[in-house]
């Protein structure tokens, strides 16, 4: 076996591996795609082109361009808010003298612990629900009519958010924390020595200096966020616990499509679709850690 | 220590390797043994040796059980297994054609019929058993089962919605849905949180019942949305004045726990509510749906019919053990049992003929109501329906969305949806 064949030859089982569990479902929906598997042609799908792909993306009223632009909003707000308040949570834990430090993390790391299911259903019927939630017995309490919070678009929109951020901000705050925490005591020291208030040693040492360490969580979390299922469709689309509310993202309006008409090919289109613009927002966001790095 | 360490990288491939496949090697032992066991079946079919039938389902223990019971009869040449399946609707369009992993019946509600049926993965009863022993069986309850004038569901019970009511707070049940406004409006405090009736007004499966006495439906028989009628926009704006003294959110839970907990006089729930409601210590009483004053109808609910469908896999396989599996379950006793186990309505109605179901009050409501309930549509556009009009629904009573517009866009949609399907 000659010298450049031979890294295939061990790598082989892994990437046979890495095919069958990844790569060939790729392929599969991708072939499904073109075809019109639907139960009028269960066992017997024919390929028809881009036709799913032209009525998803084609077909304005169809719904699939909303959920399109709801979802860009979402993750963009999602992720700003995100960023921000850790960094901001990830520095006054990281403040000198602050006592209890370890407990504040642990309460903070207490939504991670949770299962994701479980922390919505809990918001949802504990927190926002219209008869029996928390928000609504404060509001009882000062004598404010009720509020039917998820019912609305903005509402619920607003609702969902909260959810997500609430399961978000540990994996953020921790990563920031230890980003933190790596960085060299002496920078802040030569900082005050120079006058630096800080704002100033946030902004010229902190931010910069834990940047190329958080970017990778980042993106991390801008995909999921922006294929984020769980929140939106448990807080409002759940069958038999609408709300009226119609805040559908790409994934929940996928999911639709798929599970209502049982059209596998133009969900398969839709899939696809979805995956071209993570595997774009990935090249975009790898090219721009890139040139951060360079400068 | 180079040959050492290739040895172990290649060890180390192997094994992943082989505990990858590992997964695939058990389907594919459970794929052989479940070919061995359908080439054995069809064997001792022919020489009377046991022959194992599987049922897939996804029904509570307390109904699973008395069936269990009865079908254990048929044993030793026979062996019937109840196995729960998780999303057995998912998982019967992704396997149900593979003789591999499919089971061999399956008990279902009737909604789906048309959506296996369009498939081609189910074989119709009338394959296995006569026309004519269905005769005992309640009219509707064959009818929603019936996909294009062909039988796939053998009944064995049905399930309907049902006033049910707290005696101690409510001593005298309106009839008619004037009567029930002006109760709703004098006894409803939603400032207390304290209500008359609670109802999932925004459920298609109750709200439904609404429609039909206006003779409005969801979809016709021929599979054409039917959501932006007349009577369609008359019952949905009559409906929103009952649901402005209900809660908003109209859900399951918030609704049954204000029933349980004494904060709703009457609820609009099925039978399986029931159980709950004795456990809750609650002295109920079970009242016939009011009569719409406008229409002269009575609220005309869904009605789920579950029952026995059949493969198309065992047709061949296993014909005489499917056939006597669904002549065991055509028995009254198999609905007596159900209906002693789990108060669930049996679809033979000979077993109303039993003092045990007679005397039952929940059931025999439901049997008179089964005179005009609506079998859920089973054609496989009602997959479509069901999302479209929840949304419709949600969007008027808890979105407060204007009437007449939500179903004009929700007929589009679901024309859009059944075109989709294609």
């Amino acid at each position: 076996m000659n010298k450049k064949s031979r890294p295939w030859f061990y790598s082989f089982p892994a990437l046979a591996v890495i095919s069958l569990i990844i790569l060939f479902p790729i392929l599969y929906t991708g072939y499904l795609s073109f075809t019109n598997m639907n139960i009028y042609h269960w066992f017997n799908p024919g390929i028809i082109g881009f036709e799913n792909y032209r009525k998803a993306l084609f077909v304005f009223d169809s719904g699939f361009l909303p959920a399109l632009l709801r979802t860009i909003l979402w993750t963009v707000l999602n992720m700003a808010i995100q960023v921000a308040v850790s960094f901001l949570i990830s520095v006054l834990l990281n403040s000198e003298g602050l006592v209890l430090k370890n407990f504040y993390k642990t309460l903070l790391m207490f939504p991670w612990a949770m299962p994701a299911y479980v922390s919505i259903l809990l918001w949802r019927l504990g927190i926002f629900n219209s008869q029996f939630g928390l928000l609504n017995h404060w509001l009882s309490l000062l004598k404010i009519e009720p509020v039917n919070w998820l019912n609305g678009n903005l509402s619920a929109f607003l609702c969902c958010m909260v959810v997500n951020l609430w399961m978000a901000f540990p994996f953020m705050i921790l990563t920031m924390d230890g980003a933190i925490q790596s960085i060299d005591k002496s920078y802040y020291e030569s900082a005050v020595l120079e006058g630096a208030g800080t704002f100033t040693k946030m902004t010229k040492i902190t931010y910069p200096m834990i940047r190329p360490i958080i970017m990778p969580a980042v993106i991390l979390t801008t995909f999921v966020t922006f294929k984020q299922f769980d929140t939106v469709y448990l807080m409002t689309q759940q069958v038999g616990s609408k709300t009226g509310a119609d805040i559908h993202t790409v994934i929940t309006y996928a999911y639709e499509k798929a599970f209502i008409t049982s059209n596998y090919g133009y969900s398969a289109a839709i899939s696809i679709l979805i995956f071209i613009i993570i595997i774009a927002l990935t090249v975009i966001s790898k090219k721009y850690i890139r040139e951060g790095g360079a400068q | 220590m180079k040959t050492r360490t290739k040895f172990t990288a290649l060890l180390l491939a192997a094994c992943t390797m082989g505990s990858a496949l590992t997964g695939c090697q058990g389907s594919t032992g459970a794929a052989s043994s479940s070919a061995q066991s359908a080439n054995a079946a069809v064997s001792s079919a022919n020489s009377q040796k046991p022959v194992s039938i599987t049922v897939w389902h996804e029904a509570e223990d307390g109904i699973v059980k008395p069936l269990k019971t009865e079908l254990d009869k048929l044993s030793p040449n026979i062996t019937v297994t109840f196995q729960r399946k998780q999303n057995m609707s998912d998982a019967l369009k992704l396997s149900g054609n593979d003789p591999s992993s499919a089971p061999d019946l399956y008990l279902m509600a009737h909604d789906k019929t048309g959506t296996f049926a369009q498939m081609g993965i189910l074989a119709p009863v009338t394959d296995f058993i006569s026309e004519s022993e269905l005769s005992d069986l309640i009219p509707m309850t064959v009818k929603a089962g019936t996909y294009q004038d062909k039988i796939y569901q053998l009944p064995v019970y049905f399930e309907t919605q049902m006033l049910i009511y707290n005696k101690a707070l409510m001593k005298k049940v309106p009839t008619t849905t004037d009567d029930w406004l002006s109760y709703m409006k004098a006894n409803t405090d939603t400032k207390k949180g304290t209500y008359a009736l609670v109802e999932q007004h925004s459920t298609a499966y109750y709200a439904a019942a609404w429609m039909h006495s206006f003779g409005a439906t969801i979809i016709d028989g021929e599979g054409k949305p039917e959501l932006n009628s007349q009577a369609m926009k008359d019952a949905l704006t009559y409906h929103k004045r009952f649901v402005a003294y209900e809660p908003t959110d109209g859900e399951y839970n918030t609704d049954t726990t204000l029933f349980l907990s004494g904060k709703a006089q009457a609820i609009i729930q099925g039978p399986w509510l029931i159980p709950s409601i004795k456990s809750a210590g609650i002295d109920y009483g079970v009242a016939p749906l009011p009569t719409v004053n406008s229409t002269g109808k009575p609220l005309m609910p869904y009605s789920g019919v579950e029952g026995m469908y059949v493969l198309k896999n065992a047709e061949s396989a296993k014909k005489d053990a499917v056939a006597a599996v669904l002549r065991q379950l055509l028995k009254p006793e198999a609905g007596i049992a159900l209906a002693e186990a789990a108060d669930e309505a049996p679809a033979n109605s000979k077993c109303y003929d039993d003092a045990a179901v007679s005397e039952n009050a929940s059931l025999m409501d439901m049997k008179n109501t089964a005179q005009t309930a609506v079998p859920m549509q089973n054609v496989p556009q009602m997959d479509v329906m069901w999302t479209v009009t929840e949304n419709a629904l949600s969007a008027i009573n808890k979105n407060n969305q204007e009437i007449a517009a939500q179903l004009e866009d929700a007929q589009k949609k679901a024309i859009e949806g059944i075109a989709a399907m294609q």
